[in-house]
């Protein structure tokens, strides 16, 4: 008997000092997932940070100002003009900028040979040593933007804190060279000042120089010399590494932040402390191995379904809590990412505005000055008067497109005024009176004296002339186009039909799809947006578009709009 | 058509400048360099800037004569519009003290700003039917980088000179300068922002000078 119960209590302590170095090797595991799920949150944000910083420098040194002063020998008006225009950037310490992502904590400019103009002030331009202010400048004018990691280095301190900043070529318009640099200086937000779960910290190791919060200075220096021992200057262990400084061992993993920079390689560094860990190791095993033994005398069988039980709903918790910080950080990424396009695309509208009509705007009148020319051939000239044609449903396009794009980031906002439909209905007919009319349609409209519907003027008159326009291109010689306004309920409802060959079922469905044409549209003006921006205006106005019918030789559309309050209300 | 508008307005300059004394004339021709681009359609004269030299395309010389003249008794006012989201004329030449009035002329806002040591200046941002209309008066000799702050490709020049003799020369080089006065002058041909020729001529009343450069 008791040469059984050595047996059973020798294989349950070795069985149990097996499941303790697994528990250990798990442990490992997963503080190395752990690490990993870190790195790609924080990834993914600062990903976000940089897309919206260099957007900022890309329109920043396009400035026309900031161009005038570097390129019309003006340069003691640099700084005075950049100053305005970076001054939210510079304010966003302050309350006036707070809520934006990026906040400068100083910028530089680079001449044509990369060195650094200096500013007539710190108090701009934000204050930077003169080491670092050394530091700023690169060997030659960068072709693309680059980012730099530059420590803020102060007398007789071993460590101090790094800079980021941020390097965009301003390119000259006249001779499409970079002729100088802005540099925008952050303070990094990497090095925050807690550290993570399980005692991570983050940290920046650039040229021997290591920021770090959370550790003591001592500590930090230790580090930094261990680090410089173990690593070239601009490198940094891409796998976990063990390293050991002022006596406490840490597991040491970094990763590249400016990859072909023409700044000094920097990185980011998780260093985690294996001393608390090795002691939580050790206390681990020793409960394992002592509850072993206490279970052994009280009775195997229940020791293990009372350890079972025990711990079961503790690992739960634990893995539900890393579930759960996880997606956060994951869903907070996310939504700034979100943030970031949509003030993207709004800038991007805004910007397109003047990029895309110019050139069309010169186009339009280098045709205009050859089509006054009197020694033009019939033949070129009808040509040119089709290219001012093109030229004119090319900038109705791009209007129209803009708008679309203006709606979809949710910019356009609807002044609710009564409009009378039945006078912009005859109005928008007047229009179309003096236009051509090679099919001699005849029109036919039963409206009542006066109907008056909410909504701004401007839009509900565009719904109303690309219907028209519509009715008109795709009807049939000697054919007729009925317009009809009535009321019904709160509701006004206005439908245009036409007579001309109907829309293919199969055309139905798509009818409203940007840069869809019916078939029969081959021959005739229009791109495509027409319908889609009308339904869109029309669904803006708390209204509808449809389609009503669309039969053989007959179709028709059906738009409502809500009545103007003065009228519902009566 | 905007060609011919700057030359008759630098023709009238001229001949603002011309006074009582026997008339002499000096004329010739001034060789510009080619064009760089042949024209696809008829052109207006844009300024253009390549390594750091600024010159109208196509290329347009104005020829003045330089010497000891009074500043204009009643300095005249010149327009230089805004059209087509372009100066026009692209360079204008004018006397010291002349006041410009920059007029818009598209239906956007512009913002007409110059950084140029001769002369610095910002009118903001102004639309077509602002009045008064934004004008500045140039008192220094020297040249003029006009911009825009909104259309970043605008660029215009404004050549400012110390004398009522100067002319623009027509797309192929030729001047006319008429009624200067007796005396010895340089005669001066601005080309672009780094290029000026010049020759010391002696005007003899009632004489026609004939002068080519370079």
């Amino acid at each position: 008997m008791a040469a059984i119960m050595l047996v059973v209590a020798l294989l349950t302590v070795a069985g149990l000092s097996i499941a303790a170095r697994s528990a250990v090797a798990g442990a490992e595991r997963e503080l190395h997932a752990e690490f990993r799920a870190a790195l790609d949150a924080l990834n993914t944000a600062r990903e976000v940070r940089a897309l919206h910083l260099a957007q900022r420098c890309r329109l920043l040194v396009e400035n026309s100002r900031i161009h005038a002063a570097l390129e019309d020998d003006a340069l003691d008006l640099l700084y005075i003009s950049a100053r305005d225009e970076l001054s939210d950037l510079m304010a966003a310490t302050s309350a006036a900028g707070r809520g934006s992502p990026v906040r400068a904590r100083f910028y530089r400019f680079l001449d044509a040979r990369g060195s650094v103009i200096l500013p007539p002030n710190d108090y701009d331009a934000g204050a930077v040593s003169r080491d670092q202010s050394s530091r700023l400048g690169l060997s030659h004018l960068p072709v693309e933007a680059q980012i730099g990691f530059i420590p803020q280095l102060r007398e007789g301190a071993d460590g101090g804190e790094i800079d980021e900043v941020v390097t965009t070529p301003i390119v000259s318009t006249e001779s499409n060279r970079a002729i100088a640099a802005l540099v925008v200086g952050l303070a990094t937000e990497i090095s925050t000042a807690s550290p993570g779960r399980n005692g991570i910290r983050r940290g920046l190791w650039v040229e021997g120089h290591l920021d770090l919060a959370g550790v003591s200075a001592v500590t930090r220096s230790e580090l930094a010399q261990a680090m410089t021992a173990l690593f070239p200057v601009s490198a940094a262990p891409s796998t976990a590494t063990t390293i050991e400084a002022g006596g406490r061992r840490f597991l040491l993993l970094g990763q590249p932040l400016n990859r072909g920079s023409l700044y000094p390689a920097a990185f980011e560094v998780f260093l985690y402390p294996l001393d608390a860990s090795a002691a939580e190791q050790s206390r681990v095993r020793w409960e394992i191995l002592g509850g072993g033994a206490l279970f052994l005398l009280v009775g195997m069988v229940a020791s293990h379904l009372i350890a079972v039980r025990l711990s079961r709903p503790v690992e739960r918790l634990a893995i539900d809590s890393e579930a759960n910080a996880t997606e956060r950080s994951r869903a907070e990424a996310a939504l700034e990412l979100t943030q970031a396009e949509l003030e993207r695309s709004a800038r991007f509208s805004a910007n397109a505005s003047h990029q895309l009509k110019t050139p069309v705007a010169v186009l339009r009148a280098g045709l205009d000055e050859l089509l006054a020319r009197d020694d033009l051939p019939p033949a070129i000239r009808e040509e040119l008067v089709g290219l001012v044609g093109e030229t004119t449903r090319f900038t109705g396009m791009i209007e129209e497109l803009l708008l679309l794009s203006r709606m979809d980031a949710g910019r356009v906002r609807i002044e609710f005024l009564p409009v009378d439909l039945v006078h912009l209905v005859e109005s928008c007919l007047d229009d179309f009176s003096v236009l051509p009319d090679p099919f001699e349609l005849d029109i036919i409209t039963r409206l009542p004296q006066s109907l008056e519907v909410a909504g701004e003027k401007r839009y509900l008159s565009h719904v109303l002339q690309n219907l028209v326009e519509n009715a008109r291109n795709y009807n049939r010689a000697r054919g007729r186009i009925e317009i009809a306004l009535r009321t019904e309920g709160a509701m006004a409802i206005l439908s245009i039909g036409n007579t001309g060959r109907s829309i293919p079922r199969s055309h139905q469905a798509h009818l409203f799809d940007r840069f869809h044409r019916g078939a029969a549209a081959e021959n005739l003006p229009g791109h495509g947006l027409g319908l889609n921006l009308a339904r869109e205006l029309v669904r803006l106005h708390r209204g509808e578009l449809r389609l009503a019918t669309s039969v053989e030789d007959w179709t028709e559309f059906q738009v409502s709009f809500p009545l103007a309050i003065e009228n519902s209300s009566l | 058509m905007r060609f011919n508008r700057s030359v008759f307005f630098a023709a009238l300059l001229g001949a603002a400048g011309l006074r009582g004394e026997a008339a002499a004339v000096i004329e010739g021709r001034v060789t510009l360099p080619p064009a760089p681009l042949p024209a696809l359609v008829p052109q207006r004269y844009e300024v253009v800037t390549t390594n750091g030299v600024a010159a109208t395309n196509p290329p347009q010389a104005v020829v003045y004569l330089e010497g000891e003249f009074a500043a204009a008794a009643n300095p005249p006012t010149v327009q230089l519009a805004q059209k087509g989201l372009a100066f026009v004329p692209a360079l204008l030449a004018i006397q010291t003290g002349t006041r410009v009035e920059f007029t818009n002329e598209d239906d956007t806002f512009h913002n007409v700003f110059s950084f140029s040591p001769t002369k610095r200046f910002d009118l903001g941002r102004y639309r077509p039917m602002d009045r008064p209309v934004p004008s500045q008066v140039f008192d220094t000799a020297g040249l003029v980088t006009l911009r825009c702050e909104i259309h970043k490709h605008m660029r215009g020049l404004i050549l400012v000179l110390n004398t009522p003799h100067f002319v623009m020369t027509d797309a192929a080089g030729n001047y006319r300068l008429e009624g200067l006065p007796p005396g010895r002058y340089l005669l001066k041909a601005w080309l672009d922002s780094k290029t000026t020729y010049w020759k010391s001529v002696e005007v003899v009343p009632g004489t026609t000078l004939h002068v080519d450069f370079p």
